[in-house]
């Protein structure tokens, strides 16, 4: 029984994770129609710029270095490649943002080696805390409970800020948000980078607890591209629901039969790809476009 | 009268002068195959880098079967791979542990990787994009899964290792690929016996397989398959079935990946886990696209540099990695040309070679160009009828509860204000929408649920509101390609027939250019043609599946006065011969044209009739008016 | 009803559209349009499926680029511009299908024409006044409401900003005759408060009925210019140029 909470515990935690990763994947689809391979690595990159943060300044300073090092470089590499890719195939933008991953994880590896590091959150933090039955490190459960909050800013952000009206628009039509005179391209530029900068605090938010080598990136990148294909591609509750999903299936597979936990996954996905294409909340007409 | 006596002279030459150039090709390749090992010993590689790199370039080569050729990525490749891999070496160690025979185990191994191929494609062949690269991902992944838990079988994470030496038996003789050349000191270009026999037969292999895949993208099935990744909609309302080729090329290009998975596992003496892994899915994508896709050395001149740098490089600098991928985004940055191949046409075409040497169509009726059906402008018997025939998005009813008749041979305008269904009327006729209600009677026989495809080889063709062409081929291919379809159907597996050995297929192309006046631009890009031309040739590729109804979607839209009265004239000639369905917005024209008249409003008839009860029918004009009629406008 | 039509030399010029030439890919769709429209005027221009109407509009507001001629707004050039530069300049198309965004909720739609406004327009009390449908409808999203319901929507989108010309594309068309009258009353109050308006209309009598006056446009030729009057007094024009 306690075994049952610690991995539904568990499943939550990593579903958050994948959660916060596809939320920023789903978004960017939705409002650039970008299929990002290279989301990945905003992770990775927010992990390593904490790590190194952390080590030196704090970890305080690190959640706040992360995503601003990410946002800055998402904004980059949206001026330099990706812009030119918004309106190409599906398959050229697959192509080349798997480049970009590959070449962002092959820069970490030189840099950083490729052990998988982690760092130590200040004493204050390190203790477990009592839940129920069952004994949780406490960390983890400040983790959950700030991604928590975090998708629940971001959700505001999107539906109760004017500019996060402008991007519901823009998925919509964008045509039509620019014959009202609102500033599409502008608003795709901030999303992007909000959904790269919350890829980056997660990284280095989720370090003490998953660690980071170069691969990390595009090891949660798989799975979180399975969340969104299940939710449906450009839903942001359809995220958040395979997300759970996704998470809870994975570490009760776990338990249940340790070796399948990685291919339950796509089994689901494929099930889900072959009977429900558009996803669990996807919209049918999305699927036609991509 | 055209036979074939005709054609044989300058059919004949061409046939000489191409299979002149397929033996200078075999020629090169095998000269380029020999000469490798003793290019790559002076760079620093070494001889076993020779024999890998051409074992994995066959990999490379099916992969770009789908990539460049099919224009799917797929991101499950290892699952060929690794499991030709696999397959080889259980089938050597269970079966034949003390006499391994390579013809039995590759050839196991390429059934095997086959039949999956054949089973996942089936699956994923419908989807596109992300979703089809991530469904080819998942099942990659449960394929390393089952190969992982299967330990009995597998040794799971550690791999089969220790395979028996390799023996290939021909005839009476038992070649040892393992033994080496005679030793031959030639200097720089290092010694011919650091060579096993193994690079011997993997070049052959290699050699075999070029020569296929080059047949392959020049046979009827490959010029199918630029047509499908070029224009999917053009191409299944020609009458080809897409879906079927994808799934063809995915088995064709599963079955070379699991040949190589083969010959690695057995020239290597083991095979890893990590052959069934993701990133070896993507190094064949890397390999490809780094060569340059739609080409057939591309894959394995990328498979050449990436694994010369990866084993020479390696041991150099810890860099190679990054350099790899830096090389990789490069390429598709900024030689998109090279990934994504629009300049590879216009080649010197064979094909349009031997056209040109045919004589042009004369006047005389055209026995090739079968005219409607019997019982042409007669008989009690409708060829297309509707019943309450429905077509619903959501809620919104586009068209509704429509009852339709045409006679054979008939001339029907379809007219009515915008947003009327017109459109989705006649996609709901050619097949490309299914109905929400009702159904559609084809000469008698309901045809609703029949696909757009086979409609087309049942004699229902359409011409699209926006021309849908083949930009990058000529006129002449474009017409080219309908014919074929209509003379070898919705699919075949012609992966060594030319299309150019098809006679009939030249001849209905000529003629169907004939009849819309474009042989002068016959040899023409479609890309380049005019906005007219482009119209009439998108009529013209309807026209050459000898269709019996012909549907077209505003043919003269967006064209000048004198182009719209000409392509007026063309179609009116055609359609003595069948039944012409025609939506248009040029009334001059549709009420010249047309023997009967069906005005849609809102999703429904409001009216049928001759021009000029339409003319008259106070309905039309408060349906074009606006609810108001002509009294009542005249005094306000 | 009908006003004379004062001509345009009277009133100051607000657009001016100087012989613009439009193309889709290869397909010459505009040839040579001009049109003038004075300040405060409501003009009309009229036309059959498919000659290039709602090219015209698209040319102006920047969504499709003439190759030649010029399009002027008091005095500002705007062949050459974005569509949101064009938008905030103060050219407001209402297109044909209407384009609310439908994920979003009536109140939503307003709220992003307000946000995107350079300058404020009418209020939403005043919105509200005039289509008082709109107000009983505010929660529900944009798919959720009747086809009459978006074209007011549409209108009063445009109506929140500070607009100096309303391009209205064929606004009472798919709609039911009753709702064909509210949507033309619409019109007319916009007309009452003087907003400059351009109407593509193939519905003809709603459009005599407000315009003051107008030009038929076929094979993507302007064919003629005149007032109402002129239009309503020549059969032989109808048929050719209007009529089935």
């Amino acid at each position: 029984m306690e075994a049952l909470f610690q991995a539904l515990l568990g499943g939550l935690i990593l579903g958050l994770v994948y959660i916060a990763i596809a939320v920023g994947l789903t978004i960017i689809f939705g409002t650039l129609r970008l299929v990002n391979f290279a989301h990945g690595a905003f992770y990775a990159i927010g992990a390593y710029v904490g790590l190194v943060i952390a080590q030196n300044l704090g970890v305080g300073w690190a959640f706040v270095a992360a995503p601003i090092a990410v946002a800055l470089f998402a904004v980059l590499l949206d001026r330099l490649v990706l812009r030119s890719f918004y309106d190409k195939a599906p398959t050229a933008q697959l192509l080349v943002t798997f480049g970009i991953a590959l070449v962002v994880e092959e820069s970490l590896r030189l840099i950083f080696g490729a052990t998988t590091q982690q760092y130590k959150m200040p004493d204050a933090l390190q203790g477990s805390a009592t839940l129920g039955p069952i004994t949780y490190p406490a960390y983890r459960l400040l983790f959950g409970a700030g991604v928590i909050v975090m998708l629940a800013l971001l959700w505001l952000f999107i539906e109760r800020t004017n500019y996060g009206l402008l991007v519901r628009a823009g998925i919509r039509d964008r045509i039509m948000v620019q014959l009202l005179g609102g500033n599409i391209r502008q608003a795709s530029t901030v999303i992007f980078t909000l959904g790269a900068a919350v890829a980056g605090l997660v990284g280095a938010a989720a370090t003490p607890i998953y660690g980071i080598d170069p691969a990390t990136g595009f090891a949660f990148l798989v799975p979180s591209f399975v969340v969104v294909v299940v939710g449906g591609l450009g839903s942001f509750w359809g995220a958040v629901l395979g997300g759970l999903l996704i998470g809870e299936l994975q570490s009760l597979t776990n338990l249940a039969y340790a070796p399948a936990s990685q291919v339950v996954i796509y089994l689901c996905m494929a099930l889900v790809l072959l009977f429900r294409p558009q996803g669990l909340l996807g919209e049918s007409e999305v699927i036609r476009q991509s | 009268m055209m036979g074939p006596s005709n054609e044989a002279g300058p059919a004949a030459r061409e046939r000489g002068g191409v299979l002149a150039r397929d033996l200078r090709f075999a020629a090169l390749c095998a000269i380029g195959i020999a000469l490798f090992p003793f290019i790559l010993h002076p760079l620093g590689g070494y001889s076993t880098l020779a024999t890998q790199i051409a074992i994995v370039s066959v990999a490379s080569i099916g992969f770009n079967l789908l990539l460049g050729y099919a224009g799917t990525l797929s991101y499950g490749h290892a699952m060929f791979y690794g499991g030709g891999g696999y397959v080889a070496a259980i089938l050597i160690l269970r079966t034949m542990p003390d006499h391994p025979n390579v013809w039995l185990a590759v050839l196991g191994a390429m059934l095997v990787t086959m039949l999956i191929a054949l089973l996942v494609g089936a699956l994923t062949v419908r989807l596109y994009g992300i979703y089809f690269a991530l469904l080819t991902l998942a099942f990659g992944q449960m394929v390393y899964f089952v190969v992982e838990q299967a330990k009995d079988w597998t040794n799971g994470d550690d791999g089969l290792q220790a395979l028996p030496n390799a023996i290939l038996p021909i005839g009476p003789w038992h070649i040892d690929l393992t033994a080496h050349l005679p030793s031959m000191n030639l200097g720089v270009f290092g010694d011919l016996g650091e060579l096993r026999v193994w690079y011997v037969f993997a070049g052959i292999v290699l050699l075999l397989v070029l020569i296929f895949f080059r047949a392959l993208t020049r046979s009827q099935f490959g010029e199918v398959l630029d047509a499908i990744r070029e224009n999917e909609q053009r191409s299944t309302l020609i009458g080809f079935n897409a879906a079927a080729y994808r799934l063809a090329a995915f088995t064709i290009s599963g079955a070379l990946t699991g040949l190589a998975g083969a010959l690695r596992a057995l020239y290597d003496g083991s095979v890893p886990i990590d052959a069934l892994s993701i990133d070896r899915s993507g190094s064949f994508v890397i390999y490809t696209v780094v060569g340059g896709v739609q080409t057939i050395f591309g894959p394995v001149a990328g498979t050449a540099v990436i694994m010369f740098l990866e084993n020479v490089l390696s041991a150099k600098t810890p860099a190679w990695r990054l350099i790899e991928g830096l090389i990789f985004v490069s390429v598709i940055v900024f030689l998109p040309r090279g990934v994504f191949g629009i300049l590879k046409r216009p080649e010197k075409n064979p094909r349009a070679l031997f056209a040109r040497s045919l004589r042009l169509p004369t006047e005389e009726p055209d026995p090739l160009l079968k005219p409607a059906a019997e019982g042409h402008r007669a008989g009690p018997m409708s060829i297309i009828e509707t019943f309450k025939l429905g077509k619903f998005f959501g809620h919104f009813g586009a068209v509704r509860d429509v009852d339709f008749r045409v006679e054979p041979g008939e001339l029907r305008a379809v007219i009515g204000p915008n947003g009327a269904g017109k459109t989705t009327f006649f996609n709901l006729i050619s097949g490309t929408t299914a109905p929400t209600t009702g159904t559609i009677d084809y000469k008698g026989r309901d045809v609703s649920r029949t696909s757009g495809t086979a409609r087309v080889h049942l004699g229902i063709a359409k011409a699209f509101q926006t021309a849908s062409l083949y930009s990058d081929q000529t006129v002449r291919q474009n017409c080219r390609l309908a014919a074929l379809a209509r003379i070898q159907g919705p699919f075949a597996l012609q992966v060594f027939r030319r299309s150019y050995r098809l006679d009939d297929v030249e001849a209905i192309a000529e003629r169907a250019m004939a009849r819309l006046e474009l042989l002068e631009v016959a040899d023409t890009r479609a890309g380049d043609l005019s906005h007219g031309d482009k119209k009439r040739l998108d009529i013209a590729i309807a026209l050459a599946t000898q269709p019996q109804v012909l549907l077209l979607d505003e043919p003269v839209a967006g064209m000048s006065k004198d182009e719209a009265r000409k392509t007026e004239a063309l179609i009116r000639k055609l359609s003595t011969e069948m039944t012409v369905l025609i939506i248009e917005h040029d009334m001059e024209m549709v009420m010249g044209l047309s023997d009967t008249i069906t005005v849609l409003h809102q999703g429904t008839v409001l009216a049928t009739g001759t021009p000029a009860e339409i003319r008259d029918n106070p309905k039309v004009q408060e349906a074009y008016l606006g609810g108001h009629s002509e009294t009542e406008l005249a005094h306000p | 009803m009908s006003a004379p039509a004062p001509s345009p030399s009277a009133v100051q010029t607000r657009l001016r559209v100087d012989a613009i030439n439009t193309y889709y890919a290869e397909s010459h769709v505009l040839r040579d349009v001009s049109l003038t429209i004075g300040a405060g005027e409501t003009v009309a221009l009229l036309g059959r499926n498919g000659v290039g109407k709602t090219t015209t509009l698209k040319s102006i507001v920047g969504w499709l680029k003439p190759r030649t001629g010029s399009v002027v707004l008091d005095g500002e050039e705007l062949v050459g511009r974005d569509m949101m530069t064009i938008a905030r300049m103060g050219i407001s198309l209402v297109p044909e299908e209407r384009r609310i965004f439908t994920n979003l909720t009536v109140a939503e739609n307003l709220k992003i024409a307000q946000v995107t406004a350079r300058k404020p327009g009418w209020t939403l009390d005043h919105v509200y006044e005039k289509f008082p449908r709109l107000r009983e409808r505010l929660s529900h999203k944009g798919d959720e409401i009747s086809g009459g319901e978006k074209q007011m929507l549409a209108i009063a989108r445009a109506l929140l900003q500070d607009v100096k010309v309303l391009l209205l594309d064929e606004p009472t068309e798919g709609l039911a005759p009753l709702i064909v009258r509210e949507v033309e009353n619409v019109v007319r109050e916009i007309k009452a408060t003087g907003i400059t308006t351009l109407l593509v209309e193939q519905n003809l009598y709603s459009a005599l009925a407000v315009a003051d006056r107008c030009y038929i446009i076929d094979q993507g030729e302007i064919k003629f210019e005149g007032t109402p009057d002129q239009v309503r007094g020549d059969e032989e024009l109808r048929r050719r140029y209007l009529h089935v």
